[in-house]
This record gives C-alpha cells, structure tokens and sequence, in this order.
C-alpha cells in the first residue's frame, strides 16, 4: 500500500465515495464525492500529537470494539495515507488538537465535502467483504457470553499491535485462557443464513490455532468442523501440521453454547461423528469462525456501476471459467472478496489478473466490441416524431440506451452486448439486432415449419443456457422425441412476442420458449425482461384462443440436458394427444387476429415475402399496408 | 460389514415420497440434530442424525425394525438448528407411516387405560398433545361403552393424560399416581412438620422436576445430592403430568411450597405440557389464595435450554420467599 501511494502513477483518493458513474469502456466518467477529513492533507504529518490530547474516547471499530480510539484518529497504524481525520458524530470541539498541532497547522474545522469528476478508462471493483454477524444464532450466545468471540476478535486479541499487546485474554476475566474450542461454519453452510462455503476459514481457524498453541503451548484447542476443507498448495500440509501438534479436530458441528453464570466458562455441545457420541466440552474461550458476507452496500455499488450480484449477493463475474474476473458491463474488473470469499493468494492473483485486464484497456487506441450488437432505425423509431416511448430504455441490462422525446433512441454501441432485449421490446420493430434480424429468424421459422408444422414443436433457446441444453442432452445421449425444431438467439429477452405468433401463424403444433434460469442470465436482467413478456404473452396466446398447454415457458441451464430432454418429452406426448383436427381449427381461428397483429412487418416487402404461405390467398403486405 | 447387495437402493426415496420425508436428502450428517436430542441424554442410542443417514443408505430393515424410530418425540428442538433446514421429525414421521405400513409396532411404555374404570368423559382426548387418544367402543362387562384408547403409533408417554383423568383411569409406567405419591413420601418426608407450623429450621419445599428440563447428568447430580429435610426432589416425565391433587396432598402434609419446573415455552419436549403444567399450577395458586393460603406456595419455573444450573438457585429464591411472614389474605 506504502509502495501504491509512493508510485507516480498511482493516486489514492482515501474517504472518498463514488457517486456516481457514466460512460462507457475506455470512456467512464466517475463522480466521487470526498469526505472533508477536516485535517489539510499537505500539512499533517501524521505525528498523532493532536490524538493524544484528545478528550473523547469511542470504540475503535478496527479493534472490534475491544479498545477504544480518540475523535481525532487514524483507521489504524498502517493506514495509508496517513492523515488524521475528524469524527464529526463525536468531536465535542474543544479544539484541543488545533493547539497540539500548533505551527504545522493542520486542522481545518471549515473543510467541506468535495465534489470531483474523474475520466478514467477502465474501473476495478475492489470493495471486499464482511464478516457475518453471529448473534443471530442464539444457539451460540454471541453477544450473550463474553467469552463466545469471533475470529476477528481473536486477530486482534493475538496481535502485537492489538489492544492487549499480543496476549491473548479472555474477554470476561482478563485472564490467560487454558482451552479454545473454534468453530466453523458459523453463518456459512446453513441454509438460515448462507448457503454457500467461505471458502477461506478453514485456514485461518487453522492458523489460529497453531499460532495460539505456539504462544500458550499447554493450550487445549479443539476445531470443530462438518468439513476441513484446505485444497490449495501446502494447505493440507498445514493441516496437517496442526494435527502434529496436538490440536484436537471434533467432527460434527456443534448445536449449542451453554455459559456456567459463574466462571463463564463454556460448554460446547457436539456430536464427536467419529465416536458417534455427543461431547459435551469445557472450555475457557470459544471462537466462531464467522461468515464471509458481501458488503451491506453491495447493491447499491452494483446500481452505480452496473453489475450483477450472484445468488449469495458477491459481484457476479461476466463468466466463471472463461473471463472471472471481467464483470459483466465492459471495462469493469473484479478482484478480491467483492466477487466472492476467497483467501489473501486467490485475492492477490485475482487482483493482479484485473490489472492486466485493466490495462489491456488503458494501453489500446481502439477496443473491439461484440459483432452483434443493436441499432436503431432513426426513420421508425415513433420518439423522433414526438411520441413519448422509451420502451427500449428498461430492457436494457447495461443502460447502453437513451431515449429523449423528439430524438431517436440512441444506443451506445460501446455498452451492447447483443442481449437483443431493446429489440423485441420495441413495438415499432424500429430496432434491429446484427446477425439477429427480425427476418432471420422469420426465415427459419418458414424453413422449419414447411412442412406438417402441426406435429413441430418450435423451441426458441438462449444462446448461453438452454441452447447448451439442448447441446447437452445431444452430447449426453438423451433420448427425445424428434418433434422439436430449434431457433437459437442471443438472449430469451429477444424472444418477440411477434416470433411466437408467427410461428402459430404458420401452423405450429406448440411453442417452447426457454433461456436462462433467472440468477445465471448472461445478460444481468435479459431473463428478467423476457420472463415479464412471457407471462403477458401466455395471456395473449389464450385469447386467440389458443390451447393453454401448446404454450410453454420453461428455464433451462447449460447443465440441464436432462430437463431439456425431459420437457421436449412431455410436450411431445401432450402434442401427440391433441387431436389433430383441434391444432389446425385454433391456428385457422387465431390466423386473422395475427395477421393483423402482424401487419406492420408486412409493410415491409422483405418480410412480405419471407411471411408469405404457399396456396396462400390472404392479403399481402402490399394491400395492408 | 455393510455389503452394498444388502442395501435397499429405493428405501430413500419411498421415505422421500412422503409428505415430511422429502428432506431426507438433504442431510449431510453434521450431527447438530444428534448433539441437540434431548432423548439422546437418556437414551444413548437414540441418535436422528444415524437414523437419517441409515435410511439415506437404504439400511431398510435395519430403520424400520428399530426401536429407535419410535423415540423421536416431535419436540423439534433440532428443527431450528439444521442448517440444512430438515423437518427431521417429519422424517421421522414418514419413516414410522411406512414401519406402521409394514406392521412394525412401537416399543412403548404406553399410557394404559383401565377400561372398567374409565367413564368416557374424553378430558384425555383433548389433554393428549399428540391426539393419541380417542374413544372407541369397547366390550366392558358384557356391555359396550365408549371408553378411551390409546394410538400405539402414536403415544409419547409424557403422561398428560394421566394428569387430566378424573377417574383415576389412566397409568403410566414408573408415573402412575400410586408411584409418585410413594416418591414424594420415601422416608416419611411428608408427615414430618413444616416451617410454618414451627416444626422446621428451613422450609420444606417439594420440587416436581420434568425430566427434560435438566439438561445434562452433572445437573441432576447437583440436584440430588441437594435432596435434604427441605427439600424433595419427584421428577416427571413432563411438567404437564403434575397432578393438583398431588400438589394439595403435599401442602395438606408437612411440605411449606411446591415448586414445579418444566422446559420453558417452545422448548417443550411433548409440544404443549409445558403449557398445561404452568396452567395448572396458576390456576391453583388463584384457588389457594381464594381459600386463604398464601399465594406463592405452589410456583412454576420454566428453564431453558441456556438456564444451565439456574435450579438450584430458584429453589433457594422460593425458599427465602416462603420465610417471609405470610401476608394475610381475607
């Protein structure tokens, strides 16, 4: 951090908040609003004499509460930069530090907050985690017992710099502890809480215990755990190291912490599954080893910065295997436990790995964006008239879109990603996606449904999920019936409304339409979007009257070519007891309303064409339009 | 040895095909359930954590012949602490409809009905938190009467029902009325006379302690050795199985107060008999004062699961407030 703040080419904008981002890849504009530290940065030298005189005392986070701080302070000894700063909430102003900084004078009680705006090419998302809060397990009576702590307490308890000078004590005596039983999985591994594993406490319970039994050698310190989990490199040697040294690991996971009123020694109850007994264990001391749980503001910086969150509410990566550490919106890069918990090597790699991708950025004249992108016929789109629509606007997962009334919408090209939500959103078919026109796909439809299409099913996939689905039952051999005719596109939010009534139009048994489930969507919200069009789309393809079951909606993920298989099984079987008769008398009943739903397509000649029906006597575009 | 030819591969998924049972796979043995059990203090080999994990292997005959499925009292003390969020009661349930299907009985002890004693007034039916209870006809002396029967499949001893019977109809192994009316009076303790009347140093007290509301063997081994000429330890199975009657015997004798202690609210091993057990000693305490005695003579604690060792010290707080002098009541 010393080395960051010394290099030339690095500034470090401490107690500052990002307020606000706009822009794109290689061209963001960040807004940050800087917290007056009420100490002129240039003229304090972070001597601390101004702490020293300082009346108030409140508790010092950083030491977990166990020690306290003055209102003048730094976050703590290592803090970079090191500059004193004014806790507002509890300076009683008695200016005793503006007479202890004398001569340098530092202190500026009139400093206010500053607005800056800083043009930078790429971002990385750094904001690591938090620890979770125990005293929401009353089985384990954090908060309740003295002597019940967390592991961060424990770091500060056993640390030279700490609030008792590396000894460690037991919070209700002072005095040495004799025993420590730790546990694991506190908030983590526990559908109440977190579903998912921390990841990195195993180690440091471990480390912990080494490093106690390493001060206080007659210490009986016991790790109680479902799993040990240490699969990185030399980390099952420590393990074993521990083991070596006498440290007692209970397999089973304890159900509850009860306090003798007296001592305050506590008792840990847990079933030892290797005797396949319950142990009932005193000890002195007891350390939760507690969950690693994104920052309360995560959603928040997830809104200003576009991102997504994964189900257990980290910053989602753009893809697990292949980009982990590029976010979803271009130019925004992932490092440390802001992306999820992970250890101090997998933070510093993941670290070093956005700053190269960062640099790609930063270092290229020019940036290749995604061939397949939208863009808007400025000639169609009703808002360049003067109507008020801006329907395009909240498909959009990347806010790539802007709409004014009596401007065309205008989208950033930059900020695409091909999700073709804004596409099949927009009533006026103004937008049209690359690769994925509206005649594209309308073509496919002809060429799938050319012949006998009552027995098709037409199955629309997303690109990313269901279509590896479908890829997936394939590969897997799973058996399907080979009703199914499949229409690949980017996203289900391109799915149209409009694709799903042509494809009745032209004599479809059933239609199936399918992408991702909702918290694996490529594109942040596309699913979202596509989910909300198909609930009002179920509603439509009744009232033409339209059997409920040739309709379907189903999530289907990469992974799942089983439920792929499956789905297109049951469609197939309820396709095959629909009288045939029924199929052809529905489509024949909805085919004028579509056609009329659809006419503003057949104004154009291309897509005339591609609708046109062989032995067709309806009206083409020409006359409708 | 557990050879895989002996295991029944569909075993977990006809538990799972039953309402409750569907959890079964989600267990991944952490023993959080087994360390809570409060059955498992009395019986070592009751362990739900084992019996998940044996039906999840499709140890079939094994689960289902065991008398263990049966031990499970649906207390759901575990149930909040699963971090997998296992109904492990309900599994439980699932796996005995299918023993039950099968034609395995529960082990017991039951609660018995004397049928020439019962009058059918069906209090028991109501009282029995598991709805274990109801009246059938039955053949008593060549005639037919509705007269109470207990569901085998479905009793838990706690002994609710023998409380409530007004006729005296009802027995529970080792908890009949006879047996406790022994205990409380082993040694002549009752007849011996009580602080009030002058007779005592200290004030005799007579605690009634449900088995499970002490939460480990070291407690009750403090609480035993404590047993003196002021004090009388009579554990219950359940706080709901004291009797008033037994209460008023005790006061009527050489006892100063009574003091009855259950699991507290929620924490109750057979549902509801903490409720009914603090029910009635309130009501009595009312009805004592309405007949002149103090009130205060008959007190119901509740200890939690974190009340570890809080006994004891209740106990002496109940015995300094019976040396208080007593307030008159008109």
């Amino acid at each position: 951090m010393v080395d960051a703040a010394r290099h030339p080419k690095v500034e470090i904008l401490s107690y500052s908040e990002v307020e606000r981002v706009d822009g794109y890849i290689g061209n963001f504009r960040v807004g940050i609003n800087r917290k007056p530290w009420y100490v002129i940065a240039d003229n304090c030298t972070g001597c601390g004499d101004c702490a020293v005189v300082c009346p108030i005392e409140v508790p010092n986070t950083f030491e977990m509460g166990l020690a306290p701080r003055k209102a003048i302070d730094v976050p703590h000894g290592q803090a970079v930069p090191l500059i004193y700063s004014i806790d507002m909430d509890n300076c009683i102003q008695c200016f005793k530090c503006v007479t202890a900084c004398g001569h340098r004078d530092a202190i500026d009680f009139g400093q206010q907050p500053e607005y800056v705006e800083l043009d930078v090419g790429s971002i990385i998302v750094a904001t690591g985690f938090e620890s979770f809060d125990p005293t929401v397990i009353p089985e384990y009576g954090f908060g309740a017992y003295p002597n019940v702590i967390t592991a961060m307490e424990l770091e500060r308890l056993d640390n030279s710099a700490g609030p008792t000078v590396g000894r460690l004590v037991r919070p209700s005596d002072g005095r040495e502890p004799k025993s420590m039983a730790i546990i694991q999985c506190v908030g983590s591994r526990d559908k109440r809480f977190n579903e998912y594993c921390s990841g990195f406490c195993c180690m440091y319970a471990i480390k912990n215990a080494i490093l106690m039994k390493q001060m206080i050698p007659d210490m009986e310190i016991s790790i109680f755990y479902m799993d040990i989990r240490t699969p990185a490199k030399g980390y099952e040697e420590f393990y074993n190291r521990a083991r070596e040294m006498g440290i007692r690991f209970v397999h089973g996971r304890p159900s509850q912490i009860t306090e003798d009123p007296l001592t305050h020694n506590l008792y840990v109850e847990a079933e030892d599954q290797e005797l396949g007994q319950v142990l009932e264990l005193e000890t002195d001391l007891v350390v939760l080893s507690a969950a690693a749980i994104p920052r309360a503001d995560a959603g928040e910086v997830s809104t200003k910065l576009t991102l997504s969150r994964s189900p257990g509410g980290f910053f989602m990566e753009y893809h697990p295997k292949l980009r982990p550490v590029d976010s979803p919106t271009d130019g925004i890069f992932l490092a440390g436990a802001a992306q999820g918990p992970k250890d101090i090597p997998a933070s510093v790699a993941q670290g070093s790995a956005a700053a190269a991708r960062a640099a790609r950025v930063l270092s290229s004249d020019t940036w290749e964006i995604e061939p397949i992108i939208a863009s808007v016929d400025e000639n169609v789109c009703v808002s360049a008239k003067g109507t008020k629509c801006g329907l395009c606007v909240p498909a959009c997962p990347y806010g790539a879109i802007s709409c004014v009334t009596g401007e065309p919408a205008k989208i950033t090209s930059a900020k695409c990603h091909g999700c073709g939500g804004c596409v099949a959103e927009c009533p006026h078919s103004a937008i049209s996606q690359d690769h994925f026109t509206d005649a594209e796909i309308v073509a496919q439809l002809r060429a799938l449904l050319q012949d006998n299409p009552e027995e098709k099913i037409v199955a629309f996939m997303c690109h990313w999920c269901s279509y590896g689905g479908a890829d997936m039952a394939g590969t897997s051999h799973f058996e399907y019936p080979a009703d199914s005719r499949g229409i690949r596109v980017m996203c289900s939010a391109r799915m149209d409304q409009d694709f799903v009534l042509e494809a009745y139009r032209r004599g479809a048994g059933m239609v199936l339409l399918s992408g991702c489930h909702p918290q694996d969507c490529h594109y942040i919200t596309g699913q979202q979007v596509a989910a909300k069009r198909f609930d009002r789309l179920q509603q439509a393809v009744e009232r033409l009257g339209i059997s409920p079951e040739r309709f379907r909606v189903e999530w289907i993920s990469a992974a799942e070519g089983e439920k792929y298989a499956r789905v297109i099984t049951e469609m197939s079987q309820t396709l095959k007891s629909l009288p045939k008769e029924q199929i052809l008398s529905e489509n024949r009943g909805a085919r004028d309303s579509i056609e009329r739903r659809l006419r503003r397509w057949k104004a154009s000649p291309q897509m005339a064409e591609l609708m046109a029906v062989a032995g067709d006597d309806l009206p083409g575009g020409e006359e409708l339009s | 040895m557990i050879r895989s030819s002996e295991l029944d591969r569909g075993f977990m998924r006809e538990v799972m095909a039953i309402p409750g049972g569907e959890n079964l796979i989600k267990c991944w043995s952490c023993g959080t359930c087994a360390a809570t059990c409060l059955v498992r203090r009395y019986d070592p080999t009751f362990n739900p954590r084992l019996i998940l994990r044996k039906a999840g292997m499709g140890m079939r005959q094994e689960v289902l012949s065991s008398r263990e499925i049966w031990l499970c009292s649906a207390c759901d003390a575990c149930y909040p602490r699963c971090p997998q969020e296992i109904h492990i009661s309900e599994v439980m349930k699932a796996i005995r409809t299918i023993a039950i299907a099968e034609g395995y009985e529960a082990p017991g002890p039951f609660a018995e009905v004397d049928t020439a004693l019962c009058s059918g007034c069906a209090v028991c039916t109501r009282a029995c938190p598991y709805g274990a209870i109801e009246r059938q006809p039955v053949l008593v002396n060549g005639e037919e009467r509705m007269v109470a029967q207990v569901d085998h499949t479905l009793c838990m001893h706690c002994g609710v029902c023998v409380a409530a019977c007004p006729s005296g109809s009802i027995t529970l192994e080792d908890y009949a009325n006879d047996e406790l009316i022994a205990r409380m009076g082993a040694g002549g303790w009752l007849e011996e006379g009580s602080y009030q009347q002058g007779e005592a140093t200290e004030p005799r007290i007579l605690a009634f302690v449900c088995q499970w509301s002490m939460r480990s063997d070291a407690e009750w081994a403090t609480l035993d050795a404590m047993q003196s000429d002021s004090l009388r330890i009579v554990n219950l199975p359940c706080s709901g199985r004291v009797d008033p009657g037994m209460i008023l015997l005790a006061l009527s004798q050489g006892a100063d107060g009574v003091l009855v202690a259950g699991c507290s609210e929620g924490e109750c091993h057979y549902k509801r008999g903490t409720y009914l057990g603090r029910s009635k000693v309130a009501l009595l305490d009312t009805v004592l004062a309405q007949m002149g005695i103090q009130p205060g003579r008959v007190r119901f604690v509740e200890l939690g699961a974190f009340d570890r060792g809080a006994l004891p010290g209740l106990i002496a707080e109940m015995s300094a407030a019976l040396k208080q002098p007593a307030v008159t009541v008109a």
